[in-house]
C-alpha cells in the first residue's frame, strides 16, 4: 500500500513537473509566434522562398482545350478523355455496373460518371460535403470519408439521382480541426473493413495518438483500430492482389531542400508498425528537429524512395486483362507534383514492378507530358491524382487541375 | 479609419445598384448564350456590364467594401465565382449573381476583367503603414504567394491597390475563420496577425500602386 502510494505521489509530482514544464514551453513558444502549419520547420534560407501552392482550375478545362498531344505513354497505349466537367476530380471508385464515382478535396461534391448506352453523363450525386476526398465501395455501398467522419450510402447505383442522407460509420476523425493534412483517402480491404489516413497536423511536428497514422474501421460496428504510425500523410493505398498486404504512399516533409527527403512507397507487414515520422525520413535521414529523440533503426524504411516532393497520391495494382502480361500486378502511381521544389518534378503516372517476393525491380514513367517546363510557374498543365482499373482492363486517371478523367487503353 | 457615414453611403449605393443590376441580369440573360469555346474576352465584357454596377467601370471599384476586379488574375476570379456559385463562399449580394453563371461564363468574365487595366481607387497609406507594411508583408509570408509586388499569380489574387475596407474585412474574416478559405492557407497565415497588424497591412497594401 505504502509502496503504491509512493508511486502515486511520484507520478503526481512528475505530472505537476511535466505540466509546469509544458506551460513554460507553451509560453515561450507563444512569445516567439509559432509559424503556420505549412511553415513549421522552415529554414532561415528558405524564409524568402517564393514557392507557392497551385490550385485546380475550378471551372475546368473542356476536353477540346486540353493539350492531349503532349501526353506520352509506352508504345501500343493510347490516352483519351473519358469525361470532363468534373471540377477538381480527385479519388475514384467503381460500382459493379461500371459507374465511376469521383470525389473532391477542396470543393464539396461527389460525382458519378454514368454510362448511358455508350454516352457518358456526369451527375453531381452529393453536394455540400466537408472535403469528401476519400471514397470506396463495398458490396454496392458507397463510403465517403469527409475530413471529420465517414458516411455510408447504401445501394448507391439505384440512388444516383436521389441520394438519401448518409449514415455515420465513424465520427470524430479530425483531431486537428484546422489547416494541415485534413483530407482522407479511403480504401476497402478484402476483410470488408475500410482503411484511411489521419495526417500529421503540420509539416513537421510531434503528432498525437490519432495523427500521422493509418486506421481501419469496421463499417458495421464502427470499431476503429490504429494499424500504422509514424506516417506523415498517406493519401494513396492499395492491397496487393496476391499477398493482400497494404501498400501505401507517404508524403515526406517540406523545407529540407529540393532533394531530400524522398516521398515513400511503404508496405505494412504487421499491425501497429511504425514508419518513422517525425523522427526519421525515407528510412535513413534523421529529422533536423526531432531526429535526436529517436533513431531510424526503430522504424520501417520504405520499399522505394520515390523522389523528393513528387507528391505520390493514388496507387492501384493492375489486375485487368487489357494491358500486356508484364503489367500484371504492377503498381500504377499518380504523382501530383509538389509546389515545394525550385525545379519541379512529378506530375505523371509511374509504373512500379515488384518481383515474386514483393521487392521493387523497376520504377519508371508510364504517363508523362503534363510537366512542360520544370522552371516555369506553373510548370504543368495537368496534375494526376488517382488511377483506377475498370472492367474492360483500361485504366482511368483523374486530373484535378483540369477537372478531367483520362482513359488509357492498349491494343497491339 | 473610414467614417461611419461613408460606410452607410456605400451600403445604400450597393442596394440601389443591386436593384438595377438584378433588372439588367434578367434582361440580358435572354440574349447572351454561354459560348462553349475557351475564354472569350468580348463575351465576358458583355456579361460583365452587370458586375460593373457594383465593381465599377471596367472592374475598377469605386466602393470601399467592394473589390476591384480590373487587372485581377483570371484564375483568382474564376475560383471566387465558382465557390460563390457552389455556396462555399457566401455573400448576400454576390451569391445570387454567381448562382446563375456557367463555367464558360466565369471563364469569360475572368478573361475580360483580367485584361482590363487596374486604376486603383485613391488611397493614401499612413506614414506608419508605409514604414511597417513592407516588413510585415515579408514576415507573414504575404509576398511568398501574392508575389513581391503583391500583384497575385494564378489563383492567388492581386491585393496591391485593392479597396481598403474590403481588404480589412477579408483579413479579419480569415483570422476569425469566418471567411471561406478553400485550402486553409490564408486562415493559417492570418491566424498569426495581431489586430493592429491587420490594420497596418490593409492600410499599406491598399496604397500600393
Amino acid at each position: 500500500m505504502h509502496f503504491r502510494r509512493s508511486i502515486l505521489s511520484i507520478s503526481l509530482m512528475s505530472a505537476v513537473f511535466a505540466f509546469t514544464h509544458i506551460s513554460a514551453q507553451a509560453q515561450a513558444t507563444k512569445a516567439a509566434d509559432p509559424p503556420p502549419a505549412w511553415k513549421q520547420g522552415i529554414t532561415a534560407e528558405s524564409e524568402t522562398s517564393t514557392l507557392h501552392p497551385f490550385s485546380p482550375i475550378f471551372t475546368g478545362t473542356e476536353a477540346k482545350d486540353l493539350q492531349l498531344s503532349k501526353l506520352k505513354v509506352p508504345a501500343g497505349f493510347k490516352v483519351e478523355v473519358y469525361a470532363d466537367g468534373i471540377p477538381e476530380a480527385r479519388s475514384m471508385a467503381v460500382t459493379d455496373n461500371g459507374t465511376v464515382i469521383v470525389s473532391n478535396r477542396l470543393a464539396k461534391n461527389v460525382f458519378a460518371i454514368v454510362n448511358n448506352n455508350g454516352k457518358k453523363e456526369v451527375k453531381t450525386i452529393l453536394r455540400g460535403m466537408n472535403s469528401p476526398n476519400g471514397i470506396a465501395i463495398i458490396k454496392g455501398t458507397l463510403y465517403v470519408a469527409e475530413r471529420d467522419r465517414i458516411l455510408r450510402f447504401d445501394d448507391v447505383e439505384k440512388n444516383l439521382d436521389n441520394m438519401p442522407a448518409g449514415k455515420v460509420v465513424v465520427d470524430g476523425i479530425d483531431p486537428t480541426n484546422g489547416p494541415g493534412h485534413f483530407w482522407k483517402v479511403l480504401v476497402a480491404g478484402t476483410d470488408g473493413k475500410l482503411y484511411f489516413n489521419i495526417g500529421s497536423p503540420q509539416n513537421i511536428t510531434s503528432p498525437n495518438y490519432m495523427q500521422a497514422a493509418i486506421f481501419r474501421v469496421d463499417p458495421d460496428s464502427g470499431q476503429m483500430e490504429r494499424i500504422a504510425t509514424g506516417v506523415r500523410n498517406s493519401v494513396g493505398m492499395a492491397f496487393h492482389p496476391v499477398t493482400n498486404k497494404l501498400y501505401f504512399t507517404e508524403h515526406a516533409r517540406d523545407w529540407m531542400g529540393d532533394n531530400i527527403p524522398n516521398d515513400e512507397l511503404n508496405v505494412l507487414t504487421k499491425e501497429g508498425e511504425n514508419f518513422g515520422y517525425p523522427f526519421c525520413h525515407q528510412g535513413d535521414i534523421a529529422d533536423p528537429i526531432y531526429g535526436k529523440y529517436s533513431t531510424c533503426a526503430l522504424s520501417t524504411p520504405p520499399i522505394l524512395k520515390l523522389g523528393a516532393h513528387v507528391a505520390p497520391l493514388g496507387i492501384r495494382f493492375y489486375t485487368g486483362k487489357m494491358f500486356p502480361a508484364e503489367y500484371k500486378n504492377n503498381i500504377f502511381m499518380a504523382r501530383h507534383g509538389s509546389w515545394n521544389r525550385n525545379t519541379k518534378q512529378g506530375y505523371d503516372v509511374m509504373r512500379v514492378v515488384l518481383d515474386g517476393k514483393g521487392k521493387v525491380v523497376k520504377y519508371e514513367p508510364f504517363l508523362t507530358g503534363f510537366l512542360t517546363d520544370e522552371k516555369a510557374d506553373p510548370p504543368m498543365w495537368g496534375r494526376p491524382v488517382d488511377v483506377q482499373v475498370i472492367a474492360d482492363g483500361s485504366m482511368l486517371v483523374t486530373d484535378d487541375y483540369n477537372g478531367v478523367v483520362y482513359r488509357i487503353s492498349y491494343s497491339k | 479609419m473610414k467614417t461611419s457615414s461613408f460606410t452607410l453611403f456605400s451600403s445604400q449605393r450597393v442596394v440601389t445598384n443591386l436593384v438595377a443590376t438584378l433588372f439588367l441580369c434578367f434582361g440580358t440573360s435572354l440574349f447572351l448564350g454561354s459560348p462553349s469555346f475557351a475564354a472569350d474576352i468580348e463575351a465576358g465584357k458583355q456579361k460583365a456590364q452587370v458586375c460593373m454596377s457594383c465593381h465599377g467601370p471596367a472592374g475598377n471599384s469605386e466602393i470601399a467594401e467592394i473589390p476591384a476586379l480590373a487587372g485581377q488574375t483570371a484564375q483568382a476570379i474564376t475560383t471566387s465565382l465558382y465557390h460563390f456559385r457552389e455556396g462555399n463562399r457566401k455573400n448576400p449580394v454576390m451569391s445570387p449573381f454567381a448562382a446563375n453563371l456557367s463555367n464558360a461564363d466565369m471563364n469569360n468574365l475572368a478573361a475580360y476583367f483580367a485584361s482590363e487595366k487596374r486604376i486603383p481607387a485613391p488611397y493614401t497609406s499612413s506614414a506608419e503603414a508605409l514604414q511597417q507594411g513592407p516588413e510585415l508583408a515579408k514576415k507573414y509570408n504575404c509576398v511568398q504567394c501574392h508575389g513581391a509586388a503583391l500583384l497575385g499569380q494564378q489563383h492567388i489574387p492581386r491585393v496591391s491597390g485593392q479597396q481598403h475596407a474590403y481588404l480589412l474585412a477579408q483579413l479579419k474574416g480569415f483570422k476569425a475563420t469566418t471567411r471561406y478559405d478553400m485550402d486553409g492557407n490564408m486562415s493559417s497565415a492570418a491566424s498569426m496577425l495581431k489586430d493592429n497588424e491587420i490594420e497596418i497591412l490593409a492600410d499599406y497594401i491598399s496604397g500600393l500602386r
